[in-house]
């Protein structure tokens, strides 16, 4: 059963394929559009492009046909028949999914023969389908509960007299985060066409025929993948379910609270599901410009870290050393005595990679009017030429879903199928339908596509930020991304992306953050304020013995063990708060839950600290911060929208100068799936997380 | 603009309603007393006629016979509630609402309050 865009891909990863494009055309212009045919669904003309299918049809005008296999974003299947309609003048009734319209097709949607249709289908479906709703977890959000409710015969035929049961399958084993139930299956493929087209990972299919058909990986086998998670909410019934959520709630007894993730760089959008002020589980929320409607699992998965390791009360350090838990107040002042008696230059603050842009504004004018310019992120990024100064040079200025129209992809120095997941999936999207070609210069990794692997020496390119030769890199790249624009036909488009690693990186530098510690640790800060920086760029040993730190975040990590005050503030689920995405785009996270014991929203932390020093900052509530915001840069509170980058020329012109020679090897931090799970402090404490490192790792010694 | 006429509750005027008004005051001080008396509560007389003062204007602005008239009965009601010992002490302090803390206004005393 090889469909069609599977063929192309298996075609597409020919060793032909991987040769440079040398006849092929910058942007290829778009074909003129075919002219639009007639037809009609319940005597509603509608007009849609040729090769559109009935279903796409029907539902312009706004008629949903039930589907179980059929899926948007994936390969049509065809296969479970429940989209079956009445064509006019057709012998048997069509499938809607995977029919093209022709000229003046006339379809019911809602006529005898159709009805009759889907409740033939529904029976077929139910007789080997398990009546185990109440236990089952996919039980008040299952498809086949709505259709079989609204499609189904109002009366059951099904008469087990010789109690010979029915189609009993047995479960799989494919990892620690997907439960299988699969003898609740009904075989819609669209787990197997997920994983081959979306997630790239070939392990699914199908074997057996009819009665005796079973999806599995063909040998007990984890679902090796970073996207794996999309799959349960594939699944139109209760076969994949997830597996830390199991028996947790049902739909109805929950909230749900939209939301933004921080895990990476990319802003997923999400939907925090909550009961009793406990996050339960997230899922993705659709934003075609960012993740589709998919979502990574390190961001769908960690959030049980939420609820481990949290700091929960204001802590200082006693006479021994060590953290004991206080006041507020006595934090409070403590942590201001320290902060109004250290000398300016010796003041540090450093933001981490969850900080948002309310607290970062915060923490910077507080430093500011305490005398101190050392306001700094964990991240490196080279400062000489343009730096920071113009945005273009720190963003992914092409936007995330142009990716898809790329004709040429080349990434130096990032592993983005960990570092971003959902760019990666676009990457993928792009190479497998069109034929975009990727390149990689940079340690080889599996990116889940064929790309040409240019080398891992810096050199190849003369061209990636990252250690000291950093500014050289950038220089070089800026130089080959302004080359390569001047001989676009498209002049809108933009070459240069640069895919920041974390939440908060693109907001600080918004803000003005110095990117990297290197400088101001070097000059041996007496007080240094760690803004949830706890992937371990600072730590006691780099520090005079006599320096004082401040630490404010929500998990006891790295950060909080090496503190003398610990200020507990609130996760991402917990506070109202802008983020800005690797492209720029700010966006907002909800209140779902409330921040546990006596931690606080983290502006208000530095607000409330800024007062007891008696360098009061000048806003008291949520939207007065956002003023504050929009006063350095109006793209910090424009939630959803992007704005254009430019001067590219003139970032490249600054840095002429930089361009020195460069050796040394590029490297990625994040090589394996086994990197991927726990990079900050929530998947850290997160013991799914830990299941899935054990799991990848188990895998890994199984000979398949 | 139209009026309506309605069946009066017990005043048939404004001019009326002032006189049973009137009777409602002195009926509720002259029992004070007897209240601080009965009740034990940590309160003098002047202040005791100061909150009585203090419901009778908080309703000054009213002009409409029927809620002045049910205004009364609910007054009449609550010394009725006096008198026989139906009230317990707590009812009869609770006027000054002793137990309400004022609320923090204070960023930092908000903060350190948790909202």
């Amino acid at each position: 059963m090889l469909r069609q865009p599977l063929c192309r891909a298996l075609a597409l990863s020919s060793p032909a394929r991987a040769v440079p494009l040398a006849s092929r055309s910058y942007s290829n212009p778009v074909p003129a559009e075919p002219e639009k045919v007639e037809v009609f669904i319940n005597d509603k003309p509608v007009y849609v492009a040729p090769g559109t299918t009935v279903l796409q049809a029907a539902a312009q005008v706004g008629v949903e046909i039930p589907r179980f296999c059929y899926h948007e974003r994936l390969a049509v299947a065809g296969n479970c028949r429940m989209c079956l309609v009445e064509v006019e003048r057709s012998p048997k009734p069509v499938a809607a999914c995977a029919m093209p319209v022709m000229k003046g097709m006339r379809v019911k949607t809602d006529s005898d023969l159709t009805r009759k249709a889907r409740e033939g289908v529904m029976e077929f479906l139910l007789v080997n389908h398990p009546l185990d709703c109440p236990i089952c977890d996919q039980g008040g959000e299952c498809d086949l509960q709505d259709q079989s409710m609204a499609f189904g015969s109002d009366r059951s035929r099904f008469t087990d007299v010789h109690f010979s049961g029915k189609r009993a399958v047995e479960d799989k084993d494919i990892g620690p985060l997907i439960k299988t139930i699969m003898t609740r299956c009904i075989h819609c493929t669209r787990c197997i066409r997920f994983a081959s087209e979306v997630a790239g990972v070939d392990d699914f299919g199908t074997t057996g025929r009819g009665t005796d058909m079973q999806v599995g990986t063909y040998v007990e086998k984890m679902l090796l993948s970073e996207l794996s998670g999309n799959v349960i909410d594939l699944c139109p019934v209760g076969a994949l379910t997830s597996k830390p959520y199991s028996f947790a709630a049902r739909p109805w007894e929950t909230r749900r609270i939209d939301s933004v993730d921080v895990l990476d760089p990319l802003g997923s959008n999400i939907v925090v599901t909550t009961r009793t002020n406990e996050v339960l589980r997230i899922l993705p929320r659709t934003n075609e410009e960012i993740n589709e409607e998919w979502l990574s699992d390190k961001s769908r998965f960690a959030c049980d870290g939420l609820k481990r390791q949290r700091l929960v009360t204001p802590m200082m350090t006693d006479s021994r050393g060590n953290l004991m838990p206080v006041d507020w107040e006595d934090a409070i002042v403590a942590a201001a005595r320290a902060l109004r008696d250290c000398p300016p230059n010796k003041l540090l603050a450093v933001a981490g990679d969850m900080a948002d842009a309310e607290s970062l504004v915060a923490l910077k004018d507080l430093v500011n009017r305490l005398g101190s310019e050392n306001t700094c992120t964990e991240q490196y990024f080279p400062l000489d030429g343009a730096g920071i100064d113009l945005r273009s040079s720190y963003l992914c200025n092409t936007k995330i879903a142009n990716v898809e129209d790329a004709d040429f992809v080349l990434l130096i120095g990032t592993n983005v199928r960990f570092e971003a997941p959902l760019l990666n999936a676009r990457i993928r999207k792009a190479y497998v339908h069109k034929d975009t070609d990727v390149a990689l210069i940079g340690p080889k990794v599996d990116l889940t596509y064929d790309y040409m692997h240019v080398g891992d020496s810096a050199s190849v390119v003369k061209i990636s930020p990252r250690g000291p030769e950093g500014s050289a890199l950038l220089a070089y790249t800026q130089e080959l991304a302004c080359k390569l624009q001047d001989k676009l036909q498209d002049k809108e488009w933009k070459v240069l992306n640069v895919l920041q690693r974390t939440a908060s990186q693109v907001a600080a530098l918004d803000l003005g953050y110095q990117p990297g510690v290197g400088k101001a640790l070097q000059d041996g800060p007496k007080v240094v304020y760690l803004l949830g920086a706890d992937s371990g760029v600072v730590s006691r040993d780099q520090l005079p013995k006599d320096a004082f730190v401040i630490y404010q975040g929500h998990h006891g990590d790295a950060g909080a063990a090496m503190a003398d005050v610990v200020l507990p503030g609130a996760a991402y689920t917990e506070k109202r708060a802008t983020f800005v995405n690797a492209e720029g785009r700010a966006q907002q996270t909800l209140v779902a839950v409330a921040p546990p014991g006596m931690a606080r929203e983290d502006w208000k932390i530095i607000r409330a600290l800024s007062e007891v020093i008696g360098e009061r900052l000048p806003y008291d509530n949520l939207d007065e911060v956002r003023d504050r915001l929009s006063e350095i840069s109006p793209a910090l509170v424009a939630y959803g929208d992007v704005q254009e980058n430019n001067y590219f020329a003139q970032a490249r012109a600054l840095a002429q100068s930089l361009q020195k020679p460069v050796s040394g090897k590029l490297d990625v931090q994040l090589k394996h799936l086994e990197d991927f799970f726990m990079t900050d402090t929530i998947s850290r404490a997160s013991p799914t997380m830990a299941k899935c490192i054990q799991a990848v790792l188990k895998q890994k010694d199984s000979p398949y | 603009m139209s009026s309506r006429s309605v069946r009066p509750m017990m005043s048939s005027d404004l001019c009326e309603a002032r006189r049973r008004a009137l009777g409602l005051y002195r009926a509720i001080y002259r029992y004070i007393p007897y209240v601080i008396k009965y009740y034990d509560i940590p309160k003098n007389i002047d202040q005791c006629r100061w909150m009585l003062r203090s419901y009778f204007y908080k309703h000054a602005y009213i002009t409409d016979v029927r809620v002045i008239d049910m205004l009364i009965i609910k007054g009449y009601i609550e010394l009725k509630e006096l008198t026989h010992q139906w009230q317990s002490k707590h009812h009869v302090i609770r006027h000054w609402n002793p137990s309400i803390e004022p609320k923090c206004t204070s960023f930092i005393a908000k903060f350190i309050e948790g909202n």
